[in-house]
């Protein structure tokens, strides 16, 4: 092989990015499919698709960043733009629901009974199970910083063990979230205020699911000796993911349920 | 005071402005008149004193509300659905 001349990652041809299209587009369609006409056939296929592709995509580029090297300083400048720009997405995302939720609640309408939350609707209390959500979360950001510094000192043990409480830590969030769903007095159909609730923090939830997998995910490559302690790049996207998702579940508690209680 | 109300009765010709709804869009003016109205009534029927001066208030959100919207929001009440509260 000719002598490459720079740092950057000439990428290997990889069938994911034909494979993760096509289960995109089987995903989406077949769950089209499923609202019209009740079969569930092509949208499992999507699913199956997609986690295939995610699984194999995700393991090769762990394979070239650990095993094959190719995560040189410059690449992985790169890996932070593209980090810091998808969370810059993530945090658009949210600021949508945001806008629904204070559209409808800053000015009532009518129907409403002209309050907020809405006449017949009983808020849940936010010094209850929220308030304690607020704590896990705070505790959980502070086990992750602990974990990054046990990674940058080399100190394995320790960085396992935060890690895993970190994890743990978004496992009784999630736990405590399914909990406030189940114990609701509203629904999702019960008008816009269970629309805007169970909406915006449905997606949180789902985004500290998916925080959770990144977090275990470095979990399982710490306890298999991928990360060293001056290159760990997955590890930090997964703490700043999680961070992001942290600082969302504050502006909803302040906003969703204690403003809007 | 009661003479007061009575003048301003008799000189209303529309709804005049009111500084807490400035904008084009005069539905929140109508549901606070429509809703004031209802609550002044209720208040002074308990205290068994002459209910006229709520009249203004009715007058208000009979010139702002839509007769759609009045048909509607009665019928709510007589059904114990109306969604403001009175």
């Amino acid at each position: 092989m000719a002598h490459q001349a720079h740092a950057y990652h000439m990428v290997d041809p990889s069938p994911w990015p034909l494979t993760g299209a096509v289960g995109a587009l089987l995903l989406t369609s077949g769950t089209a499919i499923w609202f019209h006409f009740h079969s569930i056939t092509l949208m499992t296929l999507g699913t199956v698709l997609t986690l295939l592709t995610m699984y194999q995509w995700w393991r090769d580029i762990v394979r070239e960043g650990t095993f094959q090297g190719h995560h040189t300083p410059p690449v992985q400048k790169g890996l932070r733009y593209g980090m810091i720009l998808f969370i810059t997405s993530e945090v658009f995302f949210f600021a949508g629901f945001f806008w629904a939720f204070y559209h409808s609640s800053l000015a009532p309408t009518p129907e409403l009974g002209g309050c907020w939350p809405p006449t017949g609707i009983t808020a849940l209390d936010p010094f209850e199970v929220p308030l304690l959500n607020t704590a896990v979360l705070l505790a959980s950001g502070v086990t992750v910083t602990w974990a990054h510094h046990s990674l940058m000192e080399g100190e394995r043990k320790q960085a396992i063990q935060s890690l895993a409480l970190t994890i743990l830590l978004g496992f009784y969030f999630t736990f405590l979230q399914a909990l406030e769903y189940y114990e609701a007095p509203f629904t999702i159909a019960d008008g816009v205020y269970g629309s805007t609730f169970f909406v915006a923090t449905g997606f949180h939830g789902l985004h500290v699911i998916i925080g959770s997998s990144f977090l275990a995910v470095c979990f399982v490559r710490q306890v298999l000796y991928h990360f060293t302690s001056a290159h760990h790049f997955g590890f930090e996207a997964a703490a700043w993911y999680w961070h992001f998702v942290d600082v969302v579940w504050l502006f909803l508690y302040v906003s969703i349920y204690w403003w809007g209680s | 005071m009661a003479e007061d109300i009575k003048g301003k009765l008799e000189r209303y010709r529309t709804a005049p402005f009111d500084s807490r709804f400035p904008n084009t869009n005069q539905t929140k003016n109508c549901w606070q008149n429509y809703l004031d109205y209802h609550r002044c009534q209720k208040s002074l029927e308990s205290k068994g004193v002459d209910v006229a001066p709520c009249d203004w208030y009715k007058r208000v959100y009979k010139t702002l509300c839509p007769i759609s919207w009045v048909e509607k929001w009665d019928g709510q009440r007589d059904d114990g659905t109306f969604p403001g509260k009175i």
